[in-house]
């Protein structure tokens, strides 16, 4: 039987800015119904790397695919693939949550979205500011919409950065059912955290970067307990 | 949160109140050092700042001298004409001192509320970081030109010192009564109902202005502001009403600095109604665009619309110039100055930062799957389409007076419009891609840009924008109105290329994520 195609594969990437190295030579490879965390310190290449998946920021070198597209020559088709929740905000600052969700839908070309956009509105118990613009939102209410916006078109990759980061407990429970949902209908999913016990509840493999490169990928369970918190501290170190 | 005293609580000795005053005043004035170290060492280009710095304070120094010596000066009926103006001058730029600092809630930030918030910031700092940076702007730097150069040419020989003493101190303490009215407005428009207080009151002055210009006593009330005797007090020489001037001047500067601080302390103490109004309004959902390109365009504007500072400035910028305009009553040929000032002025509100828009949504548009060409352009129609709505509210408001315009000038004044909304855009997106800044834009004080580098585009586009009007100003007063368009051609052809080259800059993937991780913060 041959082994399954990732959907996500990342080969010595690396990207400068200017002077400062930020992803040193990572190596990645996430692959349909997974989901896969990325684990490390602040400043380890966690959000450079998901900003290159998702078409943002071009590789300065190495080779990047996401649902087959090459992000450098095809960003518009991995653009198309994807749906991202970026690190920070994530929300232009004076439109309501309704009118993120109308943007993306237009430039998606999607129909028959609205149900769903209120349906997962209400799942984040974002529903009653829907038509409030987001400057006025508090850390958490930004995070939960980012990953609305990030699900709203059922997205052959899921890339979440830090979703956890700030939000309360019923919008954790939220992310993590648009997590089981994504995979359950065969999306490749990508979460980057710091947090190692929501990674192992949320992903099926842990990748563990530092310093701008990958040190390990391993099952969650490794991760897991007493026994997986020494090994990632070990890792860190 | 301030509170009343207890009954058990024994109120300060007067004293007491004062030393504890003047230890605050202290401390704020020396946190104003600190915060200026702070900025200056966070300039990304500051070899290029101090030879800016050092071509304004060089530009000014020959303004106040130069005209002093050139033919005619001090004694011609021109000087003389310039010496019967300079009250109304003198009173001119007070106005602009306060409608600017106004305009700007009180006036712009040495800190921006985000990053300050973590730092003790006391409001007297605030006020002065605002007085310090007051003439950082392109109209007060013009004014105060204006005026200097007036006054070396009007004065005659061996006047000028004394002269230009009084008006450099006079230029310090409009801008510092400036400041003081300001934040008493800020105080007032802070309350309940206050922003409907202060329009009543902007428009009981426009009133006021109306009334006086239809009962032709508009001149006359022009010769009997305060300011008369200023003028009168510093163009004799060093006499002793010379002294009694400066005298005044100084106490003038003085009580209005340290009074400023009180509004500004109550100000702080109120929330800014305006943009809370905005944060928690609802807005109803409309019907998805027929377009994404539509649908961008959308999203830009209501980014431009929803932001205080941009519904407050492009208030001022389209009613100020055209009132003025009415007031004086332009010719039509006289008008094509006005959109360049207006679209200058309006680029200058968020226009050469214009990315700054999406904040840290930034990163999320740039996600969404649609070519980048478009983003671009829907930003440009937006900024384009702000810069014609406030310019066209001017022309309206100018045009009242001057009658029915001839084929000549109604055509040199359209060719001025396109062409300088197009020089104002084209450059504006070129600089948004080339220095873009994190700025968060919520707050009426806040600038697209730091103001060293405000003060460089604005001059960059006084410069443009007027020579052009002046160009087309010729042209209206011929009997050619074919020459205007034949004029515009390469105008329009120049901005058009350097418009592509801005797209081009932003079309390339590299450039635009450095914009976008830069605006996202």
């Amino acid at each position: 039987m041959t082994p399954p195609e990732p959907v996500v594969d990342v080969r010595s990437l690396h990207v400068r800015f200017g002077e400062v190295e930020a992803v040193a030579g990572v190596d990645l490879q996430a692959y349909a119904g997974h989901a896969t965390a990325l684990l490390g310190r602040n400043g380890a290449g966690k959000s450079t790397t998901m900003r290159v998946l998702a078409g943002v920021v071009p590789p300065t070198a190495g080779s990047v695919t996401v649902a087959g597209h090459d992000v450098r020559t095809d960003a518009l088709a991995v653009k198309r693939a994807i749906g991202y929740c970026p690190d920070v905000g994530g929300l232009v600052p004076r439109a309501t949550p309704w009118e993120h969700l109308q943007l993306s839908a237009r430039l998606r070309r999607l129909d028959d979205w609205e149900a769903r956009g209120r349906d997962l509105l209400e799942r984040f118990e974002l529903g009653d500011v829907a038509h409030r613009v987001t400057t006025g939102f508090s850390h958490g209410m930004g995070r939960r919409l980012s990953v609305v916006l990030a699900a709203l078109h059922q997205p052959e990759v899921l890339l979440l950065d830090e979703p956890f980061d700030g939000v309360d407990p019923i919008g954790v429970e939220a992310t993590l059912d648009v997590i089981n949902d994504a995979r359950s209908r065969g999306a490749c999913v990508l979460v980057s955290t710091h947090l190692r016990e929501l990674a192992i509840q949320a992903c099926t493999t842990v990748t563990v970067l530092r310093g701008g490169s990958r040190v390990a990928t391993v099952t969650a369970l490794e991760m897991a307990g007493e026994e997986g918190a020494r090994a990632y501290r070990g890792l860190l170190d | 949160m301030p509170t009343v005293d207890s009954s058990t609580e024994t109120s300060p000795s007067p004293s007491v109140a004062t030393a504890g005053i003047l230890a605050e005043s202290r401390r704020a004035v020396a946190d104003v050092g600190h915060l200026l170290r702070f900025r200056s060492s966070t300039l990304k280009h500051r070899s290029t700042t101090w030879w800016v710095m050092g071509v304004l304070a060089v530009a000014t120094l020959a303004l106040m001298t130069v005209p002093h010596f050139v033919e005619g000066a001090g004694n011609s009926d021109r000087a003389v004409d310039l010496v019967v103006l300079m009250p109304t001058a003198f009173a001119g730029f007070l106005a602009l001192a306060i409608a600017a600092a106004v305009a700007s809630g009180g006036g712009r930030e040495l800190l921006s509320r985000e990053h300050g918030v973590a730092f003790p910031v006391s409001p007297t700092t605030d006020y002065l970081g605002a007085l310090l940076l007051a003439p950082l702007n392109i109209a007060w730097i013009l004014q105060a030109w204006v005026l200097l150069g007036s006054m070396a040419y009007a004065t005659t020989s061996g006047q000028l010192l004394a002269a230009q003493v009084g008006t450099v101190l006079w230029l310090i303490a409009a801008t510092a009564l400036g400041q003081l009215v300001a934040w008493t407005v800020e105080w007032v428009r802070r309350s309940p109902r206050g922003s409907l207080t202060v329009r009543m009151l902007g428009l009981a002055l426009l009133g006021a202005a109306v009334m006086l210009q239809v009962a032709g006593l508009l001149v006359e009330a022009l010769e009997s502001l305060p300011t008369l005797s200023l003028v009168v007090g510093l163009v004799q020489g060093f006499t002793v009403r010379w002294v009694l001037t400066i005298a005044a001047l100084v106490a003038l500067l003085l009580g209005a600095t340290a009074l400023g601080a009180v509004p500004a302390h109550l100000a702080a103490r109120r929330p800014t109604r305006d943009e809370a109004k905005v944060e928690s309004g609802r807005y109803a959902a409309r019907a998805v665009a027929r377009s994404p390109l539509l649908a961008l365009v959308r999203t830009d504007r209501s980014s431009i619309w929803r932001a205080v500072p941009m519904r407050r400035g492009i208030a001022v910028l389209a009613i100020g110039p055209g009132l003025v305009a009415l007031a004086g009553d332009l010719d039509w040929a006289q008008m094509t100055i006005l959109p360049g000032l207006v679209a200058s002025g309006g680029a200058l509100l968020f226009g050469v930062n214009s990315w700054c828009l999406d904040g840290r949504g930034g990163l999320w548009r740039e996600s969404l799957p649609v070519p980048a060409w478009q983003v671009f352009t829907a930003r440009a129609y937006a900024l384009g389409e702000f810069l014609v709505v406030g310019s066209s509210v001017t022309l309206l408001l100018a045009g009242l007076r001057a009658g029915v315009p001839s084929v000549s000038e109604l055509t040199a004044l359209l060719c001025t419009w396109l062409i300088v909304v197009l020089q104002v855009v084209s450059s504006a997106m070129r600089w948004s891609s080339k220095r873009p800044y994190a700025v968060d834009l919520r707050s009426a004080r806040a600038t697209p840009a730091p103001p060293a580098s405000m003060v460089t585009y604005s001059a960059k586009l006084a410069v443009t924008t007027t020579m052009t009007s002046l160009v087309f100003s010729g042209l209206a007063r011929t009997d050619h109105p074919e020459v205007s368009i034949l004029a515009a051609a390469p105008f329009v052809l120049w901005s058009s290329v350097r418009m592509l080259h801005a797209r081009d800059a932003w079309v390339d993937p590299v450039s635009r994520a450095r914009v976008v991780t830069t605006v996202a913060g």
